[in-house]
């Protein structure tokens, strides 16, 4: 690996952390604000699910939506957020699968724990990051989180992989 | 001789534990309670199995469970439908371990005995070492066990462990006319289901979860953060243009108090029911056009209003199922234990009808019924905090007293009651106890 990838193999990791660390600080709308505007999150409910349109997910969210629950994570009627969980993001494994002119698909794996009333619960799986290069950062255009266990049953988890 | 520790096992009094206008809190807390309701209720009432769109060919199967038993739902050969206990008839091992396949016949994993899908036993290793025996292959005991009782209306199979009781069809007789509305939404008049299954894991009493299907107070109570949230964003976002369908769906959660008490709640023997009927709150979705026009032209314009006039909210099979005709859903019920009860999710496909409805009912699942999903974690909080409240000995009675006394009786065990009334829980109970009072000593 040259000295000029490895570089930007190391801006891509910095990107993916910093997008972990705006969501373990709740710091939403700049979350929110790394996607492209016609960016989307996706958490399947299989493991190789093709399509998020003619299968369920446990999310599938465009701006509207992730605006609609981040906006809903602030209010005080929101009696399954109180107290809000904490969440914990480790991410490794990442890998640049692709690169093609200023588009990226990055593949990682992550392990999240969320915190909320007494109880940790762990969530792992893995993340696939499509970006795209803008001035010297870049875009989600898609972030897709895939649980080892997606296809199993879960608990009530309001906050994102 | 005292002691100081009473450990003799109290009875089950039904009739005390669930009076006409209120409950016992045990019925949520005790796990003596569930373990009877496993077999007075779960294992005697219709059960719902699956869809036969599930064993669409000849060697498909589907493994669920009916209350705590496994069983499987085959296609055989000669094109019918059946379920059978998913146990080998020779030591008792599961025969299929996953959840739906396709395959030439069952065969356990453990000795190799091999079955039809229809039960019937095809093969067992070195079989001339039963010569002489009690066992004989053509007895009952050599074949996969059917469960007692099974049937299907309109491509939905039902199931009951016990041999006797009412029928399918009278059972189904108050609310078939909901799974007839969602079949009738087909151009095709064929339903399939499709898209995968969610599966919720809720840390309460299957109760709750039935219950509140049709409980009308609570939707513009515990569902502010999420409709007014939903309504406000897309307000701010989109100004006058219209709403998406994602905001179409989250919406309506927080109509007012006299919209949910026109939709009206209908109530039939057995525990069924259903409110919405005349409107819902799926009612003012968006037409599709091209779906209207495929709708009349298989049915006529005159049938095709008469097919959307119905719009019902939740329709409640009791205990282990509940649809959504107008948005072609299901949710099922699986209760784990007292506290612990886990709800699947699934969708259909009109056969005939345009992509945009099916996508519409899979949105619909991802945004209300998903383990991560936008409205539901409210409904599942004030259900946790139910089975956490109801365990102290503050009070020992859950009130049902709502409009008691002024059901409205249309005749033919359909009671009508406006939307606010708790005549929902009262008809569950009502069932509840028929159950939970036979065989009893």
């Amino acid at each position: 690996m040259s000295a000029e990838d490895l570089a930007f193999y190391h801006r891509v990791s910095q990107f993916l952390f910093q997008e972990a660390r705006l969501l373990d600080e709740q710091r939403w709308a700049d979350w929110n604000s790394l996607f492209t505007d016609d960016g989307v999150y996706w958490a399947p409910a299989t493991p190789d699910q093709p399509d998020p349109l003619h299968h369920v997910s446990l999310m599938y969210e465009d701006r509207l939506l992730r605006d609609v629950r981040i906006a809903r994570f602030k209010s005080p009627a929101a009696y399954s957020l109180q107290p809000f969980p904490r969440t914990s993001h480790l991410i490794s494994n990442i890998m640049i699968d692709v690169r093609d002119g200023d588009m990226l698909e990055v593949s990682s794996r992550f392990q999240m724990t969320e915190y909320r009333r007494d109880k940790p619960s762990f969530y792992s799986g893995g993340y696939r990051h499509q970006l795209v290069e803008e001035n010297d950062s870049f875009k989600i255009r898609e972030k897709k989180a895939v649980l080892v266990n997606c296809d199993g049953a879960h608990e009530s988890s309001s906050v994102y992989f | 001789m005292t002691t100081l520790i009473d450990n003799t096992q109290k009875p089950i009094d039904v009739e005390f534990l669930a009076q006409e206008d209120k409950v016992h809190r045990s019925l949520y807390t005790d796990p003596a309670v569930f373990a009877l309701e496993m077999e007075r209720v779960w294992e005697r009432s219709w059960i719902y199995v699956g869809h036969e769109s599930q064993v669409q060919e000849p060697g498909q199967y589907y493994a669920t469970t009916i209350g705590r038993q496994p069983v499987i739902m085959t296609r055989h050969t000669d094109g019918e439908v059946y379920v059978l206990f998913n146990r080998c008839a020779h030591k008792g091992a599961q025969l299929v371990g996953d959840e739906c396949g396709k395959v030439k016949e069952l065969r356990c994993c453990y000795h190799g005995w091999r079955f039809h899908l229809d039960g019937s036993l095809l093969s067992i290793p070195l079989e001339q070492g039963y010569d002489g025996t009690d066992f004989s292959r053509g007895s009952k005991e050599a074949d996969i066990q059917k469960v007692p009782r099974y049937g299907t209306y309109r491509g939905f199979v039902f199931a009951s462990l016990s041999p006797d009781g009412p029928n399918l069809e009278t059972w189904l007789s108050g609310v078939a006319s909901s799974i007839d509305n969602m079949v009738d939404r087909a151009p095709d008049g064929e339903l399939e289901i499709t898209g995968g299954v969610l599966r919720y894991e809720h840390d309460c009493n299957w109760k709750f979860f039935i219950e509140n299907l049709n409980d009308l107070m609570h939707p513009m109570v515990t569902h502010q953060s999420s409709s007014l949230t939903a309504r406000s964003v897309a307000k701010r976002s989109l100004g006058d243009e219209p709403a998406p369908a994602a905001i179409e769906i989250i919406s309506p959660f927080t109509e007012s108090y006299s919209f949910f008490d026109e939709m009206g709640l209908h109530a039939f023997d057995y525990g069924h029911g259903y409110s919405g009927g005349k409107t819902s709150i799926h009612a003012k979705y968006s037409d599709v056009p091209e779906y209207n026009a495929a709708m009349e032209k298989a049915y006529g314009k005159e049938k095709v209003d008469e097919i959307f006039a119905v719009n019902r909210h939740n329709t409640v099979f009791y205990p282990s199922a509940t649809i959504k005709g107008a948005i072609q859903t299901m949710r099922v019920v699986k209760p784990v234990a007292v506290d612990r009860t886990i709800i699947e999710s699934w969708t259909f496909r009109l056969k005939g009808a345009p992509d945009e409805l099916l996508r519409r009912s899979i949105l619909y699942c991802n945004l209300i019924n998903s383990s991560a999903n936008l409205v539901g974690p409210d409904d599942q909080e004030a259900y946790r905090r139910q089975q956490i409240g109801l365990g102290s000995e503050g009070a020992d009675w859950v009130l049902m007293h709502r409009d008691f006394g002024r059901d409205e009786d249309l005749g033919d065990g359909h009671v009508y009651a406006k939307g606010s009334s708790d005549l929902a829980f009262r008809n569950q109970y009502r069932a509840w106890k028929m159950y939970m009072s036979q065989g009893a000593a």
